[in-house]
């Protein structure tokens, strides 16, 4: 039996762990699991330690181990360390061997690999999948990453049809639908509100997903909302930071302040980095146009 | 209980057997007559006997109440017809005159009369106001079992066992009886006996025998309305008849019966027959298909008669054991609340939607007509708003639901067209695709999808009766003990509650709270199904909705009533019929009745808010309240005391005793002082006191002690305080009062050995006085003693004396003032009423908004648009269509692109979608945005726009986090929110030009009134700004930008003008030099010119006004003070230029000559702030419309800083 099904041992780890439950994978007693699914419990607890940012203390776990999946886990550590050249060639080498079959390789290098900006080698290994949500959910998001809302459309249709209550696929949909607008937006809306306002599944993920939709969707007192209850759980969260920063944007007010607390918390952000490229750019544009005569 | 499943019983008694039944009209009332002679009177709600009346002697089988009177008739087999009562509890009279049983009485509907059948083969009517018999109808010849008159018409049925039913026409009865009569009793009764008077006319006639039972028929009745009528007989058989004005005839018969049928009615509001009978069943039938509908079989009593209340849904039947008194179905309307909508199901099974705010019912949605068997209503409604879908449940056929998409808007009574159904006790929606069902009988939950496909499945906790939400992911889940809140997720019970017979559960509109409602309970609980209070009504709960704020209320049978989450609770409002409560609203309680029509009941909140506001400290509602609301009487202070709240109570209260009681527990002394002096009375004041003491407030002691007349106690407080005035004068008292031991107490006190001396001597306590003068060592009082006791110092055995005693002396004169040892409990609301705190004032706080800024709007309103059509001149550049670079190529259709290689973004496709470089700018094409600015505007210098392109990049994406150890995903914020076509989404614009225009405009008006120039300056350029990266929503609303800008670049120039003129130095130094000062009086004298709104150009004014004034330059100064005059406005203003005026009108000339003609007409150059006079040329800003010397022409404009002066665009693009 799948043991990811609703009826299966590590349905409810599995669910933390895309919830983003993190703290919670990590406390799950995994003692009572048969042992064929010590492995991928294992697995899921080391990456939510990397996720909780335990990247060396996950390595160490995992250091020299032999099993193609704890490697797999290494070079993610290894990647959120820093070292992505060394991430990406563990995952080469291990694509090679067992990337064929291994849904946990083919999840933690399609996610290396991506991570690393290769796009391509992620999906060609994520697409020798057999019926892995995990991966489903991976490649919807390459695709939505690489703006190819088309062929995301695709895969998480195709996945509705196998996989019907799936929390993945829910997701995945939603994640989907933000792009996509319009309707989608108040679907995806539901579906995040749902995680997040059930005691059970709420997370700062899902409580910042919600904001998010609420953005889109216009609303903003209640995406603010969301999003302060989110920080006031955890303050340096630089996703819930972030989207802030967007909204007080939206709504006209003054963000240095957050801007400040963002790179405080990652400095690395995507809203950083592509702000300081179109600074640049600007910089770049504006420089072409000068007034005929200076006063 | 012994009857059958689904009959919803509502009372039931133990008695002999039950032959008669009759409801009383309007009262919760029953009688009852019994084989045994009795007659009881039951209250069949509360269930308690009321009366008995026993005065037949055998078995009574018939009774009926009077409609309007408190009369209620009998017959028994003592050939008797009573009637009586019920108020004085007698029997009034007796009707004799039947020769055997009577088997039937009834009163006329409006006449005095009475008919009733008898085993004499007669029925006879009576009038039993002159208690005389009217008429006597023969015919039957058998016993005539049942007789009734028509509820309209002059017609009475009856039935007998000679297997007739027959209907007798009483209009000749009537019209003699309704003509005024002379004739006496013995006449009439003399008329009666041939039945036909001298006219011919006849009291009563047979007018139709109706013949079809096979054996005698027990009961017969008429339809309320059609000409209908049916009966019950031996044969078993309900048979049913239709007549017309002249024959009647069989219609049908309902077979079932397997005894003899007793009794047949039909449904006073329903198209349904029902009968009784020996066969121990209650039956009911389908009126018009004359099919069985459902069937109540009791164990062991055989059913002999049956009644129906003549307005509600209630029946009630005789047995051998009593009567049961029980409804057919349930009359609770299915519903449910979204937002302002309530969605509920009528008596026609139509789904229908009311909206709160408008008070409207809409149009009949959807028809259920097919719903589960058609004489059984829908039990319960769940309604999902993502999807407009609604699940009924229907009790039928052992439960189902039904899933249906509700249709937009109301199009009548349509069936649905795609439902999905299924077996289920109850359904309800648990999230936006999912919904359980419970399936009752084989204990199972079934969590479904939308398209009804079971996605999950569970065992639910033992004995499972119902299921309700229990706040995402979670069900409540209902057994008979106790409630389970269970999680669909881990499929497991989270928590459990042990309350008996939930029947209920309604949720607190922000879902922290739950109602469960059972018969007599209400048990409020929080989310995570943790009791937070419970409370009992003897009255059965029908009902709850819960208040905005918390605040439950909840319907009994006959009140609204509230309750707070802490248990406190009373009665809002009474009811006179029952209602379910849907929805509170402020003052306005919506409900749906029995009848499921939505209705407003007004309730007065007051008392639940102040509680509330109390529980919550929310001390400027309650006061709100208190001043605004006649919010008092016994209960409320008592509430108060009760709670602790003395000191809000003694707010309310006048009467001197309590408000003392309330004073002191609460600790404030003044108002008890106050009191205790209205009072005056010894045990007010000893309380006072030792409050006052407990309080160290020494002066209200004093007061006490004075008034109670405790000297020793005041001496000894002001021995305490250190008061040696009033010491002294307490021992002047004493001397007076001839109190010796008061008086020795003193002088201890005071140290005055003297006086104590004295007073020893005055008491002849000689002893006492020479030792005391001894031990302080006044030797020349102590021989004085000595002789006059005639004793000397050798008889004397004294002891040895010590140090005498130093009086203490007080360091601190603590009398002079209170000490501050316990807080006066001053409470918020004697200072909010004493007016002393800010920002509470009792007045609704109409903030005198700013004047300025309303007057500026009006201003705003009149002034025309200055220079809009200064776009013609741009003729020569191209004034063609936007050229929207690099976009043209059409669009590519993604989709047609398969596989391999990234997507466009729809950041970019912005850039595609619209000319507006706004737009160019969210989606990062940054170089596109400036090249339409430049095209547009003739924008060169960018860096000003840096923050506002950067804020319109950033504020239209979003970072939603996704898979773990990936970046997040980004999407792009719309202000298309409803669109999802690629090729017309849009970027969100933030800070549009509403924004800007209630926003920072204001600002800068503000600092403009606050004389805080640089601010405004930098305030009206980011306006400028940001109106030039920016989007409107129609063509209308350019013009309003346009405004706005036009605004702004006056603004700016205004303020960059009179900047310049401070800039020039201190007052003093350019007193001092002749060119600053010319320079300073024309830069004033500019300011006025720009276009900005009349309070500020006042402002202006004034200042150049008071600026000429002073360098003398009257003339000028005479035309500022003209134009502040003509304009109008704050009267301080009007004031000031008016006497500035008249001081320029007696020497209107200028001592400076400046370049500023008061008469031409001029406008400024927003570089050189000189003049351009009408006539010259100059050149322009393309985005601002500033003006410019035509030297300036290519230089960088002033005003925003953006734009090439002198350069022409296509001019600015704000809407597509």
């Amino acid at each position: 039996m799948d043991p990811y099904s609703a009826e299966g041992e590590l349905i409810n780890i599995h669910n933390h762990f895309h919830q983003g439950q993190y703290q919670e994978v990590v406390d799950f007693d995994t003692s009572s699991l048969s042992p064929e699914n010590a492995l991928p419990a294992r697995v899921l607890q080391l990456r939510a330690r990397i996720a909780l940012g335990e990247a060396e203390e996950a390595l160490s776990d995992v250091k020299g181990k032999s099993e193609p999946e704890l490697q797999a886990v290494a070079a993610l550590a290894e990647q959120a360390l820093g070292n992505d050249d060394k991430a990406v060639a563990i995952i080469e080498k291990l694509s090679e061997n067992n990337g064929d079959e291994n849904a946990t390789v083919q999840i933690l290098g399609g996610t290396v690999l991506q991570a690393a900006g290769k796009s391509e080698e992620a999906l060609a290994l994520l697409s020798k999948h057999q019926g892995s949500l995990d991966v489903v959910a991976l490649i919807v998001q390459i695709h939505l990453q690489q703006n190819r809302n088309d062929l995301a459309v695709k895969e998480v249709t195709a996945a509705r049809r196998w996989a019907q209550d799936s929390l993945l696929v829910n997701l995945a949909e939603s994640w989907v639908g933000l792009r996509l607008g319009g309707e989608k937006y108040q679907q995806a809306f539901y579906v995040f509100e749902e995680l997040a306002q059930a005691q059970a599944t709420s997370s700062l993920r899902s409580l910042v997903s919600q904001a998010v939709a609420e953005l889109h969707l216009g609303r903003t007192e209640e995406a603010e909302s969301a999003l302060k209850e989110a920080l006031k759980k955890d303050p340096q969260y630089a996703e819930a930071i972030a989207n802030l920063l967007v909204l007080k944007y939206i709504t006209g007010e003054d963000g240095a302040e957050l801007k400040r607390s963002l790179e405080a918390s990652d400095a690395e952000h995507p809203l950083l980095v592509d702000l300081a490229e179109k600074s640049d750019l600007f910089d770049k544009a504006a420089a072409k146009y000068s007034a005929k005569a200076s006063a | 209980m012994q009857a059958s499943s689904g009959m919803l019983t509502k009372f039931e008694s133990k008695s002999s057997r039950a032959k008669g039944i009759a409801f009383h009209p309007k009262r919760p009332w029953i009688l009852v007559s019994l084989h045994s002679s009795t007659i009881q009177l039951w209250d069949y709600r509360m269930g308690t006997l009321i009366d008995r009346f026993e005065e037949h002697d055998g078995p009574v089988r018939g009774v009926d109440f009077h409609k309007t009177q408190p009369l209620f008739v009998s017959g028994g087999d003592d050939y008797k017809i009573k009637v009586w009562s019920y108020q004085t509890r007698r029997c009034l009279f007796t009707l004799n005159g039947h020769l055997d049983y009577i088997r039937t009485v009834f009163f006329h509907h409006e006449l005095p009369w009475i008919v009733s059948a008898s085993d004499d083969q007669t029925i006879r009517i009576w009038n039993w106001q002159n208690r005389s018999l009217l008429c006597t109808m023969t015919g039957h010849n058998h016993y005539a079992m049942c007789a009734q008159f028509h509820p309209k018409e002059d017609l009475v049925v009856s039935a007998s066992l000679d297997q007739s039913v027959r209907v007798w026409d009483i209009s000749g009865l009537r019209k003699k009886h309704s003509a005024p009569t002379t004739m006496s009793f013995e006449d009439q009764a003399r008329a009666n006996q041939n039945q036909t008077d001298m006219f011919g006319n006849t009291d009563a006639v047979v007018k139709f025998v109706l013949e079809g039972h096979d054996r005698g028929v027990n009961w017969v009745a008429f339809h309320p309305t059609m000409p209908l009528i049916v009966s019950a007989g031996d044969d078993r058989l309900i048979k049913l008849w239709r007549m017309s004005e002249t024959k009647a005839w069989e219609v049908d018969t309902c077979r079932g019966h397997f005894q003899n049928a007793s009794g047949c009615l039909f449904h006073p509001h329903q198209d349904l027959i029902i009968s009784a009978g020996e066969d121990k069943t209650i039956r009911v039938w389908d009126l018009n298909k004359r099919t069985a509908v459902h069937t109540f079989k009791r164990e062991n009593d055989r059913f002999w008669v049956i009644a129906a209340h003549p307005e509600i849904n209630l029946f009630a039947a005789g047995h051998d054991n009593g009567v049961m008194v029980f409804k057919l179905e349930r009359e609770r309307p299915a519903s449910a609340v979204y937002q302002n909508q309530l969605f509920y199901i009528t008596k026609e099974k139509h789904i229908k939607s009311y909206d709160f705010q408008k008070n409207v019912e809409s149009p009949t949605l959807l028809s259920l007509k097919k719903l589960g068997s058609p004489w059984v209503p829908p039990r319960t409604l769940s309604y999902n708003p993502s999807e407009r879908s609604v699940l009924v449940t229907s009790p039928a056929d052992g439960g189902s639901y039904e899933l249906i998409n509700l249709p937009r808007d109301g199009s009548g009574a349509i069936e649905p067209t795609d439902s999905r159904r299924g077996q289920g006790n109850s359904a309800i929606f648990v999230a936006r695709n999912r919904f359980a069902v419970l399936n009752t009988a084989t204990q199972t939950v079934d969590i479904k999808d939308l398209q009804n496909n079971v996605a999950r499945s569970f065992k639910p906790p033992h004995g499972t009766s119902d299921i309700y939400f229990g706040g995402t992911g979670n069900l409540l889940i209902i057994t008979p003990t106790a409630v389970h809140l269970y999680d669909i997720q881990q499929k497991k019970t989270i928590a459990e509650l042990a309350v008996n017979g939930v029947k209920y559960v309604v949720w607190s509109n922000d879902g922290l709270y739950a109602a469960l409602l059972s018969k007599h309970n209400v048990t409020i609980v929080s989310k995570t199904l943790e009791q937070i209070s419970t409370l009992h009504e003897t009255i059965r709960i029908k009902s709850a909705t819960w208040d905005d704020t918390g605040v439950l209320l909840y319907s009994t049978l006959n009140h609204v009533k509230y309750t707070l989450l802490n248990g406190d609770n009373g009665i809002v409002r009474t009811l006179d019929q029952t209602v379910y409560l849907v929805r509170v609203k402020g003052r306005n309680v919506y409900c749906l009745d029995r009848a499921a029509k939505p209705k407003i009941l007004q309730i007065d909140p007051t008392e639940y808010r102040f509680k509330l506001s109390l529980i919550k400290r929310n001390y400027e509602e309650m006061l709100h309240i208190i001043q605004n609301s006649s919010l008092v009487g016994q209960s409320i202070i008592s509430y108060l005391q009760k709670k602790g709240y003395p000191e809000i109570a003694l707010q309310f209260v006048q009467d001197p005793t309590t408000r003392f009681e309330l004073a002191i527990e609460c600790g404030n002394l003044e108002v008890a002082v106050e009191m205790a002096k209205q009072l005056d009375k010894p045990k007010l004041w000893t309380r006072l006191s030792s409050e006052a003491l407990a309080h160290g407030n020494h002066t209200i002691v004093e007061m006490c002690y004075q008034k109670l007349k405790h000297f020793d106690k005041l001496s000894f407080l002001y021995l305490t305080t250190g008061d040696e005035a009033k010491l002294t004068r307490m021992a002047k008292i004493a001397e007076h009062r001839g109190d010796f031991t008061s008086r020795f107490q003193n002088a201890l006190y005071l140290g005055e050995v003297e006086d104590r001396i004295q007073m020893f001597k005055e008491i002849d306590l000689y002893p006492l006085a020479y030792m005391t003068a001894k031990a302080h060592g006044l030797e020349e009082e102590c021989q004085s003693i000595l002789e006059a006791t005639g004793l000397t110092e050798d008889q004397l055995n004294l002891p040895t004396f010590g140090e005498p005693l130093t009086l203490p002396k007080p360091i601190v004169p603590t009398f002079k003032a209170n000490w501050p040892t316990k807080a006066t409990s001053q409470s918020f609301f004697e200072k909010a009423l004493l007016g002393q705190m800010e920002g509470l004032s009792l007045e609704d706080e109409s903030a005198p908004a700013n004047g300025l800024g309303e007057e500026a709007e009006d201003g705003g309103k009149q002034e025309n648009l200055i220079d809009v059509d200064d776009e013609e001149d741009a003729a020569g550049w191209d004034m063609g269509e936007d050229i929207v670079p690099e976009v043209e190529e059409g669009f590519v259709n993604v989709e047609t692109a398969e596989t391999g290689g990234a997507g466009i973004s729809e950041a970019d496709l912005w850039a595609r979608n619209s000319p507006l470089a706004v737009d160019h700018a969210a989606g990062g094409s940054f170089e596109t945005a400036m090249q339409l600015l430049n095209r547009q505007v003739g924008a060169v210098n960018f860096a000003p726009l840096k923050p506002r392109f950067l804020e319109v990049y950033q504020a239209s994406k979003t970072y939603l986090p996704a898979s773990a150890g990936l970046q997040p995903l980004v999407n792009y914020v719309r202000r298309t929110v409803d669109e999802s076509d690629p090729r017309k989404v849009l970027p969100i614009i933030p800070r549009d030009l509403e924004y800007l225009a209630s926003n920072d405009l204001q600002r800068g008006y503000d600092s403009m009134k606050a004389n805080k120039l640089e601010d405004g300056i930098k305030i009206f350029k980011t306006i400028l700004h940001a109106a030039l990266v920016n989007a409107v929503g129609s063509n209308s609303e350019v013009a309003d930008a346009k405004k706005l800008i036009a605004s702004a670049a006056e603004y700016t120039v205004a303020m960059s003008i009179e900047l310049e003129r401070r800039s020039l130095g201190s007052q003093d130094v350019v007193n001092a030099d002749p060119n600053l000062l010319k320079r300073s009086l024309e830069l004033a004298a500019y300011f006025t010119i720009p276009k900005i709104e009349v309070p500020h150009r006042q402002l202006a004014l004034l200042n150049a006004m008071n600026l000429s004034v002073r360098s003398k330059n009257y003339s000028t100064a005479l035309s500022f003070a003209n134009r502040i005059l003509a304009n109008g406005g704050a009267a301080k203003i009007l004031e000031t230029a008016r006497r500035a005026k008249a001081q320029c009108e007696r020497n209107p000339q200028d001592s400076i000559d400046i370049e500023f003609d008061q008469f031409a007409e001029f406008e400024i150059c927003a570089a050189s702030h000189t003049p351009i006079y009408s006539g010259t040329a100059y050149e322009e800003c393309a985005f601002d419309g500033s003006k410019y010397h035509t030297k300036y022409k290519g230089t960088v404009c002033k005003v925003c800083e953006v734009c090439e002066v002198g350069k022409h665009g296509s001019g600015l693009k704000l809407f597509a």
